[in-house]
């Protein structure tokens, strides 16, 4: 019996420990994903339902092997909760597993969001996203597809669904790349962001690039600007850009010159970051003890200096008490040396003690009673 | 570590309440001196902040390690800064305390050393009021404080060398040394 209850209390305790499985409401942050994220929560139909949300993808239909090419999405008549967080995902399959578009031979060199991933998440305004990514085209011929997926809450969810939509593949041909097509290197991506107030350059790698050149312009901005292009070694280019502040976006493009053709590349965006901070947590102990004890030390020295000389005695005056108290007799002060008595000073800081400028010391004052009280 | 972020709030709120009750105290027991009313409450607050300085000096390094060792540890300048100001506010405790024990009650009779307490009791009250607000900026993104004009964000800190730390420490640990010799021997030449 005893036994029993035991073990119905542990499974209660397990069971009441427990929390309520709910999605992420507030979601997960850009990063690589398969479909429904590799069919976990959002794939499971009682846990989602469709999204009427409607997917638009424009993209070239051809693209040369190994260049650049961009993808636009752009979704309308979304629902989504209070927060306007919508998932979007760039997929080169639906399998649940080796979706991202670099299982497929792309190479993602910016997502909508400054960073290389196919699952970004962006907030709608006004029920609608646009989004673009800017993606190598694989090194293999023929036909690709891309996919594209959303999901998001809703304003009405007393469920708690997940909303998925996804369009159908688009088809993309890739084509043999022309000789000496100028374009960028294979695995360069773009750089993500730079620290605020920084301008030092940002290096780019091309092929078969004859000059360069790189237009750029701040996020918002119509008017774009030719940035000074330094070459620094064979198909290695150093690019000035202005140094941007707080969360300032700069976005540029690339163009890039072989002869009369000229390859003008999708504009790429690159995010401001904070000044990097270099203290660390054993530097922080080390200067706060240093502090403390710095505090410590003077106001312990400042504690001496303003003590009155003699001050233990006036606390403890135990000694005096129970002689007092023993003796029950005062020495009068008339029995004194007048002459000593009147060279002794009183002060207002030490009441009950006198000061002697022959001998330098505080003599205590017999006129006040022990404790100081006259 | 849950467990830790769990613990830190748990002493955070120990280190404010103890160091309210301290300065609170030590500036009712300075008042007192001028004010005739609180002559009669003047034992009983000087005992309360007496022993509120002694439980505040106990969990400051407790609500420090357990920061060090909570998810909050974000490990930028505001973390930093959360340091500095535990430091500082141990210092100023740990100098009323070192005041308290020293001079005992009678202290608040000479007007210089009671000046000296009051300043070391609100100054670590200041310290443990910008540790809270430093707190409530990093979990909550804001604070009640803002609604000062001059407050800072404490978005920067000022960061040492290590190695220049190292050195600070000794020589704290040195001046608190001869700080404390320097006063007994005072004492005793005149005992």
């Amino acid at each position: 019996m005893k036994s029993r209850i035991i073990a119905l209390s542990a499974i209660l305790i397990l069971l009441l420990a427990t929390s309520s499985g709910v999605a992420n409401p507030g979601g997960k942050g850009d990063s690589n994903r398969d479909y429904t994220c590799g069919g976990s929560c959002h794939g499971d139909p009682s846990l989602s339902s469709d999204s009427t949300a409607i997917i638009n993808v424009e993209m070239k239909s051809t693209a040369y092997s190994s260049t650049t090419t961009e993808v636009s999405v752009s979704i309308s008549d979304l629902d989504t909760s209070d927060n306007g967080l919508v998932g979007i995902f760039l997929l080169g399959s639906k399998n649940g597993n080796d979706d991202n578009p670099e299982d497929h031979g792309w190479t993602i060199i910016q997502d909508p969001n400054g960073g290389s991933s196919n699952y970004v998440e962006v907030v709608s305004s006004e029920n609608q996203v646009t989004v673009s990514w800017v993606l190598l085209a694989p090194e293999d011929l023929g036909e690709k597809e891309i996919y594209v997926s959303i999901h998001h809450g809703s304003y009405y969810n007393h469920n708690n669904k997940a909303f998925i939509g996804e369009t159908d593949a688009f088809t993309v041909n890739i084509e043999p790349i022309p000789e000496n097509y100028p374009t960028l290197a294979d695995g360069w991506t773009s750089p993500e962001e730079r620290i605020s107030g920084d301008s030092s350059t940002i290096t780019v790698r091309t092929v078969n690039t004859e000059s360069l050149m790189v237009y750029w312009r701040l996020s918002g901005e119509s008017q774009s600007h030719q940035a000074t292009v330094e070459m620094v070694s064979e198909q290695e280019w150093e690019v000035s850009l202005p140094a941007t502040l707080g969360d300032t976006r700069i976005e540029y493009q690339i163009v890039a010159t072989m002869g009369d053709f000229s390859n003008r590349m999708p504009w790429l965006s690159m995010g401001t970051s904070e000044p990097y901070f270099d203290g660390t947590s054993l530097g922080a102990n080390l200067q706060s003890i240093s502090f403390a004890l710095i505090i410590l030390g003077f106001m312990v020295s400042l504690q001496s200096w303003f003590a009155p000389r003699g001050v233990r005695k006036i606390i403890d005056n135990t000694a005096e008490v129970d002689k007092s108290i023993n003796d029950d007799q005062e020495l009068p002060v008339t029995d004194l040396d007048n002459e000593y008595w009147s060279r002794l000073m009183k002060s207002e800081e030490n009441p009950g003690w006198l000061w002697d400028p022959i001998e330098n010391e505080w003599v205590a004052d017999p006129a006040v009673t022990p404790g100081g009280d006259e | 570590m849950m467990f830790m972020t769990a613990f830190h709030h748990l002493v955070v709120g120990l280190v404010a309440g103890s160091g309210v009750i301290m300065g609170v105290c030590a500036a009712l027991v300075w008042l007192s001196s001028y004010i005739s009313n609180l002559e009669s409450s003047k034992s009983t607050l000087d005992r309360a902040a007496y022993v509120a300085s002694i439980f505040t000096l106990i969990v400051i390094p407790l609500a420090m390690i357990s920061g060090n060792y909570s998810s909050t540890n974000s490990g930028g300048a505001m973390f930093y800064n959360k340091f500095l100001f535990s430091g500082i506010a141990f210092g100023f405790t740990s100098s009323y305390l070192v005041g308290r024990v020293r001079f005992g009650p009678e202290l608040w009779k000479y007007s210089s050393l009671a000046n000296l307490q009051m300043i070391s009791a609100l100054f670590s009250l200041t310290s443990i009021m910008i540790l809270g607000s430093i707190g409530s900026k990093i979990t909550l993104g804001e604070s009640t404080l803002d609604i000062l004009p001059f407050w800072p964000d404490f978005m920067n800190s000022i960061v040492i060398n290590q190695w220049f730390s190292l050195f600070l420490v000794i020589i704290g640990l040195i001046s608190v040394v001869i700080s404390s010799r320097s006063s007994s021997m005072r004492i005793s030449l005149n005992d």
